[in-house]
């Protein structure tokens, strides 16, 4: 039983730490852009700093009506938030967070990262079918192609990382950064690689292609709102603080750092990346499908084969 | 009963449903929706079984494919076609390519598994779980079977190759 016990402590720390994200990073969100932007609003409303403006926002949220729309394809409809937010939730599993802390120190914590948030598509697809609603197919579809497109440099470019690593536990790959430094140094290529294919894989301007406001209303979440609406948002979030620190895991130095705990560094570094993601979001304007396919297919992938291939032949002289 | 045994029979009884929906499902979506879904039970088994490097390239490998077979059953097949129309199934077994042709393939696929599946030794007990899963998969696929590897690889590109040229238009030239 005790075994069990854990497991639910585990699973409780996690999903109050998924809506804990997903709270500040609405806010973040609204703040930076509010900066950036010169939005007044987000800036001066809602008590101290605005901290208070998500509250109300999920009090409005959970008193919504639960509206389905006419058509809908009834349990696609209803379990796409489900499947979106359990791969956002389970690639914690994996997450280095500190020397000693990590839930499941798995073997392949790095494929097995991968794949489960693949599963992402299936319930974006899910929704984009289900709603019976022409936006929602059309920003489906965009998003499998995306989606699909940039997994592939995505998953090229951290195998550099583990090349020079010689593992896919993501403990023996921050560990290994002792030994060689921050692997973004060596594999600077791979982290820009990794950095941009991630940007697109979260759905966020400049590639935001799948939700785009100006041409399909909200893309593959049009028809749902309240608390279905949020479950998608929090998914989101959370895979933007996950992506993140995968990438501080990968070539960022994982929980290394001086003084402070290893736990503490983590969380830094990855909200830092995060916030460098949200300032991308709200500085550069949303490219074209076409563009974004050329840069996946005819930039990303072979710039990521090709520092592969670099890795290896200075692994083969070393 | 332990919680090992309870967890196995929900998982192969939800990979088992999942896979006749497969074959039974009216929609071509649904059916590759739940074909989603029976990959998923089978990388939750091959976790069980502590296969984990197996179990995590099947769910990247598959769930990806599966949005492929999605987005590909959608632009070549017509919605309303597959819907309603459901034939007796003395006709079905009739007609060669709703019936008796997959019916003969399947049960040739079942009979080869079977006897693959008799014929294996099986370790009989728990004690040889693989410390790491990767190294026993990279080992045989890139050394003793290095040959059969690239030529699976070379096929693949040709069929790409060709995927591409059939799919041209010919004002593009």
């Amino acid at each position: 039983m005790n075994i069990l016990l854990a497991a639910i402590l585990k699973v409780i720390g996690v999903l109050m730490f998924v809506g804990l994200n997903a709270y500040i990073l609405i806010w973040g969100e609204r703040k930076v852009s509010g900066h950036i932007q010169r939005r007044i609003g987000p800036i001066r409303v809602g008590g101290p700093s605005g901290i208070m403006q998500s509250a109300a926002d999920i009090l409005k949220l959970m008193s919504k009506e639960d509206f389905v729309p006419s058509g809908a394809d009834w349990w696609l409809w209803v379990l796409a938030p489900v499947v979106s937010v359990a791969p956002a939730v389970l690639v914690y599993l994996v997450l280095p967070i500190g020397r000693t802390l990590v839930l499941r120190n798995l073997n392949v914590g790095l494929v097995f990262f991968s794949s489960v948030s693949s599963f992402t598509l299936l319930g974006i697809f899910m929704a984009g079918w289900g709603s019976n609603n022409k936006y929602s197919l059309l920003g489906a579809m965009r998003a499998g192609a995306q989606l699909f497109s940039y997994e592939i440099p995505l998953i090229l470019s951290t195998i550099g990382v583990v090349m020079l690593a010689g593992s896919l536990t993501l403990q023996r790959i921050v560990a290994a950064q002792t030994h060689y430094g921050w692997f973004i140094f060596p594999q600077i290529v791979g982290f820009i690689v990794f950095f941009v294919a991630s940007v697109a894989e979260l759905n966020r301007t400049p590639f935001d292609l799948a939700e785009a406001e100006s041409e399909l209303v909200a893309g593959y979440f049009t028809e749902y709102s309240g608390m279905r609406w949020a479950m998608f948002a929090i998914a989101e979030y959370s895979n933007l603080f996950t992506l993140s620190a995968l990438g501080v895991t990968l070539f960022l130095g994982g929980w290394h750092g001086p003084l402070l705990p290893g736990w503490v560094w983590f969380v830094l570094k990855s909200y830092f990346l995060v916030f460098v993601g949200i300032w991308i979001r709200w500085t550069l304007p949303r490219v074209r499908i076409d563009q974004l396919m050329d840069l996946g297919w005819k930039f990303l992938f072979p710039v990521s084969v090709l520092n592969l291939l670099g890795t290896g032949l200075y692994l083969m002289v070393r | 009963m332990t919680s090992t045994l309870v967890i196995f029979i929900v998982l192969s009884l939800l990979t088992l449903y999942a896979a006749y929906r497969v074959a039974t499902a009216h929609l071509i979506t649904h059916a590759a929706l739940f074909l989603a879904g029976t990959f998923a039970g089978v990388a939750a088994l091959f976790f069980m079984l502590q296969a984990d490097f197996l179990a995590a390239v099947q769910l990247l490998l598959y769930a990806g494919a599966v949005m492929a077979v999605v987005v590909f059953a959608i632009m070549l097949s017509q919605m309303r076609e597959a819907g309603d129309h459901v034939p007796r199934w003395v006709d079905a077994l009739r007609s060669p390519f709703f019936g008796f042709l997959p019916l003969i393939s399947s049960v040739a696929l079942f009979v080869i598994l079977l006897i693959s599946y008799l014929d294996t030794p099986w370790p009989s007990s728990a004690t040889a779980a693989a410390v790491n899963s990767t190294r026993y998969v990279a080992v045989p696929l890139f050394q003793s079977y290095a040959l059969p590897f690239e030529v699976a690889s070379v096929l693949l590109l040709a069929a790409l190759i060709g995927a591409i040229v059939l799919t041209r238009r010919e004002d593009d030239r």
